[in-house]
């Protein structure tokens, strides 16, 4: 920007910069919650209070590192249906492991990290391998995962858990919990690795054009196999997470992770089809979520609510989908597109 | 093997289910020439490039390159001979920019704590000097390719084959999708690369465009080969007439 430019080469040129902004997928959504987030600044004092913000923030951080995980499963052109059950089955080994075992603390967690691997190479394996549909085959191993657990747990809860297990939960990192931080972190690795290293990029060189890919000759299955096992692995650390955040071990962590994970991913824009999402637009989407369900708390709405607004969000979030890649308009909507 | 010839094809067949898609085929191509390829729809010729490239497996036949037998088993084997091809399909990726196209499986990285990350600048800045000596018409290799009109993408596919310096340049009808204008370009370019000593293959439906820039013609039909005619001392109904009624008598 020169101080010589006409106003309006001037206008134009901040007309370019906004216009290339809003090219960016995530600008839309981070619209949304700044919009969704002022207002309910302004017009709630419970909102605002900075208590309240931590607790938004600790209330999204397992879906959020979770759905790191499914964002990326998702741009390689796939869905992990199995997360929640990992998260369970790594909660629950890691409490054991502890228990029954007599582990310390940081080895059982890394057990429990070590189990979600497993699971998710064991996904990554049936889906390139042995070529089984990503849908169908995690939504099979996901029971297995859940049987597992409940066959070692006997569906029993381990009440009272060491500060060691409970530490990534509830623990603080100076003033902040350490969840949250946890959080950050988690999402900036894998923006990281999304968009900066090459195993990103072939992640979304598969979900984009999946023959093409073949064509230039990439070891496509080697990298499917990464992909479910970091989602695994991410899973089992959100599993761990949230036994710190509950406090006890219970067989059925995990349950109902899934639907807001994927929430997350689909409002924060991640393509369906693969190949397009971005960790910021995930963080953004669970953001939303998690301002809309506090809303509801906060302006004491019925909390029942909760499912319906979330569902809404999801089909809306795929009608701008459909909007954006052209596959729907008015016309097709008024029924005149014949 | 004879040393002129970067490309030697010998007794190619391939069949698909029913299609005898090509049948005993032979090619030679001579190191630095432009040859094109010209047949009607279905007469083989992807199939028969594709071979050559290792995307698909003949069923009988050999293939020499620069007088080396060749086990071309996947494109990365054709690719390491000095090969590339842009596919007719253009496999194009929609939803990367311009710059990871063109550098498709040959990025640049570096190793930092046994991470391999992306050199992006470096991809960058050698793809924004690609296109301006191609003089390719993309104002950013930043732009997603998804954004770009036909002949953009096809652009993008040109500059990603050009850019592996190939010494074998394979092109499945490159300027089927493009305005005069930049059929031209590509054309002059294909030239360029040509009098620079690679050699390349053309196929294309414009006969016209062989005849002007190129040097020998080889002609398929159901599959099977009818000549290969000298630029020079042929006429575009020479070459039309093989198209279409195929070599009347067993010359070739
Ligand atoms: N993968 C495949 N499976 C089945 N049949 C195929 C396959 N590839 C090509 N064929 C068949 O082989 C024949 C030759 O096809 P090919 O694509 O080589 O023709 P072409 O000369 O490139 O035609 P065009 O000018 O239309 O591109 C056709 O009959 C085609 O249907
Ligand atoms: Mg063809």
């Amino acid at each position: 920007m020169t101080a010589n430019q006409t106003p309006a080469a001037r206008v134009e040129s901040a007309r370019a910069r906004v216009r290339e902004l809003m090219a960016h997928r995530e600008s839309g959504v981070f619209l949304a919650l700044v919009v969704f987030f002022v207002v309910m600044y302004t017009v709630s004092p419970i909102f605002r209070r900075p208590f309240n913000l931590t607790t938004i923030l600790r209330q999204i951080s397992v879906t959020s590192i979770v759905a790191m995980g499914q964002t990326l499963v998702i741009v390689s052109g796939a869905f992990d249906l199995s997360q929640g059950s990992i998260a369970g089955l790594a909660a629950m080994v890691t409490a054991k492991l502890w228990k029954n075992a007599g582990l310390d603390p940081p080895i059982a967690i890394i057990g429990g990290l070590g189990v979600g691997v497993l699971c998710g190479f064991l996904n990554g394996v049936l889906a390139a391998r042995f070529r089984l549909h990503p849908i169908v085959m995690t939504l099979a191993t996901g029971a297995v995962f859940l049987g597992v657990n409940f066959y070692i747990t006997r569906g029993e809860s381990i009440i009272g858990l060491p500060d060691g297990l409970t530490w990534l939960g509830r623990g603080l990192i100076g003033p902040v919990p350490a969840l949250i931080v946890l959080m950050f972190v988690v999402a900036f690795l894998m923006h990281i690795l999304l968009t900066r290293t090459l195993f990103g990029l072939r992640v979304r060189m598969i979900g984009g054009n999946l023959k093409a890919s073949q064509d230039v000759g990439m070891n496509v299955e080697r990298i499917r196999v990464g992909i479910f096992t970091l989602s695994g692995f991410l899973s089992a650390l959100g599993g761990i997470v949230l036994l710190g955040r509950v406090g006890n071990a219970l067989p059925q962590i995990g349950q109902g992770l899934l639907f807001p994970v994927v929430t997350a991913a689909i409002v924060g824009g991640t393509l369906l089809t693969g190949g397009v999402g971005s960790m910021a637009g995930t963080l953004i989407g669970a953001a939303i979520m998690g301002i809309a369900r506090n809303s509801l708390v906060v302006l004491q709405l019925n909390i029942y609510l909760q499912d319906i607004v979330q569902g809404m969000l999801v089909v809306v979030a795929l009608l701008i989908d459909q909007f954006r890649r052209g596959e729907l308009n008015w016309r097709i909507i008024l029924g005149r597109d014949r | 093997m004879s040393l002129e010839h970067a490309v030697e094809m010998r007794g190619i067949s391939k069949r698909f289910g029913n299609v005898q898609a090509l049948n005993g085929v032979d090619l030679e191509l001579r190191r630095g020439e432009l040859l094109g390829l010209v047949g009607d729809n279905a007469a083989g010729k992807s199939t028969l490039m594709k071979t050559l490239y290792g995307s698909v497996i003949p069923d009988a036949g050999e293939i020499f390159v620069e007088g080396q037998k060749a086990a071309l088993r996947n494109p990365r084997d054709a690719q390491a001979l000095g090969l590339a091809m842009i596919y007719q399909d253009l496999a194009v990726f929609n939803n990367l920019d311009v710059a990871a196209n063109v550098f498709t499986g040959r990025e640049y990285t570096r190793r930092v704590l046994g991470i391999t990350f992306l050199d992006k600048k470096r991809m960058y800045n050698e793809s924004e000097a690609l296109l301006s000596r191609l003089r390719i018409n993309i104002s950013s290799p930043k732009l997603l390719v998804e954004r770009m009109s036909g002949g953009q993408r096809q652009m993008v596919a040109v500059a990603r084959a050009i850019g592996f310096d190939a010494t074998i340049l394979i092109m499945d009808e490159p300027t089927a999708a493009l305005g005069v204008k930049e059929a031209n370009t590509l054309l002059d370019l294909m030239a360029e690369l040509r009098d620079q000593g690679i050699s390349i293959i053309l196929i294309t439906h414009r006969i016209t465009d062989v005849l002007s820039i190129g040097d020998r013609v080889m002609v398929l039909k159901g599959g099977e080969r009818q000549g290969i005619l000298n630029v020079e001392d042929s006429t575009l109904e020479d070459v039309e007439y093989l198209i279409v009624r195929g070599r009347s008598d067993g010359s070739g």
